[in-house]
């Protein structure tokens, strides 16, 4: 460390930080008060829990620590399971066990129950203790004193005890402060629930094209005088030309829909997404997405990709504008905060399975959106409301 | 060898610069091809008459494969609107800006669509989750996953 200053260590992040002194030191990040000052470097905290195992410190082969675990396990069936439990003399159930050092101290601990007390309280039922969590643990519950009891493993135990005490556990995922499992103690930590649910939903995502399904899409090399050349890709909004630099620009994929692409344009896109970027026509089945008729999984707009939609979006669009203004129906369709055009569009969840309307569509591929110059009127596809309406 | 993005924003740089954008949208500012500044005025009635707003795009060199990240500017004199898809950190849940993105779609085309998400607006108010949003939102947008699972605003 360079700077003169100590730094921090904040035991629930496992990060040095610089704590926010507010009054008392908190972390930076996870405004957690496990923090320690780094000052002393035999007692660098950064080394404590490096272990894949941190009990191995304390415990392994060491028959003090066992005999603590032992207890604490004794401890835990009890207090957690009320069927297991002994009915103590003050009337509570009193909890007690106690470590046998090997300097021949015992140290006793324990008292009077205060957790689900009372006569008159149905027996709840049993939470899992640590002999359910071992699983082919000993079967036999009650006090075990000594170094002849069964040994637990270290690794076991200590996932145990850090669920127990709702600390990290690697066997839970990155749990952060406040989180333990499923188990959220403040809102910080609700909210990273929150996100990383949502993060780790990929229900919506789109669904890449197979290689199976690109290598088998029909390719063109363009030639002299093909009709291809008058058309453009509306990946790249170039005309198809001859004579490119890039040799893999003469190839051209043309999608089932009829919409043609530039190979080197639309396999990248095809590898995200298995859809036409014109019409959506799906490649490979997309996920259904939020029910709405205009999403690209359950309704692909057809081949009609030069269609305007049948209502005028805004007073700001320009005619000629926006390539590709097939997706403007798509778009605007899917866009969430277009209520109004929702009410013109929600009928179309009957129409037939949309995956179907590449052949239904009366354009070819030479009605295309991308092409600004041929967009009017006269472009008009009646399939527009067939395919989204 | 240029970009595939590089090449495709020229191509819209000089469409906007040759015919305009828009009524309502401005270039602002595209100095390289990574980022680029509009505003965006909502033209005609709307509950956001008489206000501007500023969108930035940033690009990916994956660009127009990739979506462009696109947010409102706040800053000390930007706000983002109030809108029920447009959180306080200028972050918009907006499916064509996600999972419904596609090529074919334009950096103008994107900003004619925000638009009338405004004009259509009825209540001005933010999303429900907006706290807990910009509390832990990424800086850039494209790192969230929305769910566009409110189609009634």
């Amino acid at each position: 460390m360079s700077s003169r200053e100590p730094l921090w260590y904040c035991h629930e992040c496992h990060a040095e930080m610089r704590p926010l002194m507010v009054p008392d030191p908190v972390c930076a990040s996870c405004h957690g008060s496990f923090v320690e000052k780094m000052e002393n470097p035999t007692d660098d905290p950064r080394q404590f829990g490096q272990e894949d195992d941190p009990f191995t410190i304390l415990g392994g082969n060491n028959p003090q620590m066992d005999n603590f675990l032992m207890g604490l396990q004794t401890l835990m069936e009890r207090g957690m399971n009320p069927n297991n439990r002994t009915p103590g003399a003050g009337g509570g159930s009193g909890m007690t066990f106690e470590v046998r050092g090997s300097n021949g101290r015992t140290i006793r601990m324990g008292g009077a129950n205060t957790l689900g007390r009372g006569p008159d309280r149905p027996p709840r039922p049993p939470v899992p203790n640590m002999t359910d969590f071992l699983g082919s643990g000993p079967s036999s519950p009650g006090p075990r004193h000594g170094n002849d009891g069964p040994t637990i493993g270290g690794v076991l135990m200590a996932q145990y005890l850090t669920a127990l005490l709702g600390g990290r556990d690697p066997g839970l995922g990155n749990a952060e402060s406040g989180r333990m499992g499923d188990y959220v103690f403040n809102q910080e930590a609700l909210d990273q629930v929150i996100t990383q649910i949502m993060e780790n939903s990929n229900s919506h995502r789109p669904v890449p094209a197979t290689e199976d399904v690109t290598e088998n899409l029909p390719r063109d090399v363009l030639t002299e005088g093909s009709p291809m050349l008058e058309k453009d890709c509306a990946v790249c909004k170039d005309q198809f030309k001859l004579g490119t630099d890039d040799p893999d620009e003469q190839v051209v994929i043309t999608l089932p829909c009829k919409h043609p692409f530039h190979e080197p344009c639309i396999l990248p896109w095809l590898k995200s997404s298995g859809t036409c970027p014109v019409c959506r026509y799906a490649l490979v089945p997309q996920p259904d997405q939020h029910g709405s008729p205009p999403h690209p999984g359950s309704s692909p707009s057809g081949p009609s990709g030069s269609g305007r939609p049948p209502y005028s979006p805004g007073p700001s669009e320009r005619s000629g504008h926006g390539s590709g203004a097939g997706l403007f129906q798509s778009l605007f369709g899917g866009l969430t905060g277009h209520g109004q055009n929702h009410a013109t569009h929600n009928h179309g969840t009957g129409s037939p399975d949309p995956r179907r309307s590449p052949i239904q569509g009366p354009q070819g591929p030479q009605r295309r959106g991308s092409e600004p110059s041929r967009r009017n009127n006269d472009h008009l596809p009646g399939s527009w409301s067939e395919d989204l309406d | 060898m240029t970009s595939i993005s590089v090449r495709r924003l020229q191509k819209e740089l000089t469409e906007i610069q040759n015919e305009g954008c828009p009524v309502g949208i401005n270039l602002l500012k595209a100095d390289d091809f990574q980022t680029w500044f509009f505003t965006l005025e909502v033209m005609g009635d709307s509950l956001y008459q008489g206000e501007a707003y500023t969108l930035m795009f940033r690009f990916e060199p994956q660009y127009p494969i990739s979506s462009p990240a696109v947010q409102f500017v706040v800053s000390h004199d930007k706000q983002a609107p109030i809108h029920p898809h447009v959180y306080s950190n200028g972050h918009i849940c907006a499916s064509i800006l996600g999972s419904e993105w596609s090529p074919v779609l334009s950096v103008v085309a994107v900003c004619v669509t925000l638009q009338s998400m405004l004009a259509s607006c009825k209540k001005k108010e933010r999303p429900p989750d907006n706290d807990r949003y910009v509390r832990t939102a990424p800086d850039n947008p494209k790192k969230t996953v929305f769910h566009y699972d409110d189609d009634t605003v």
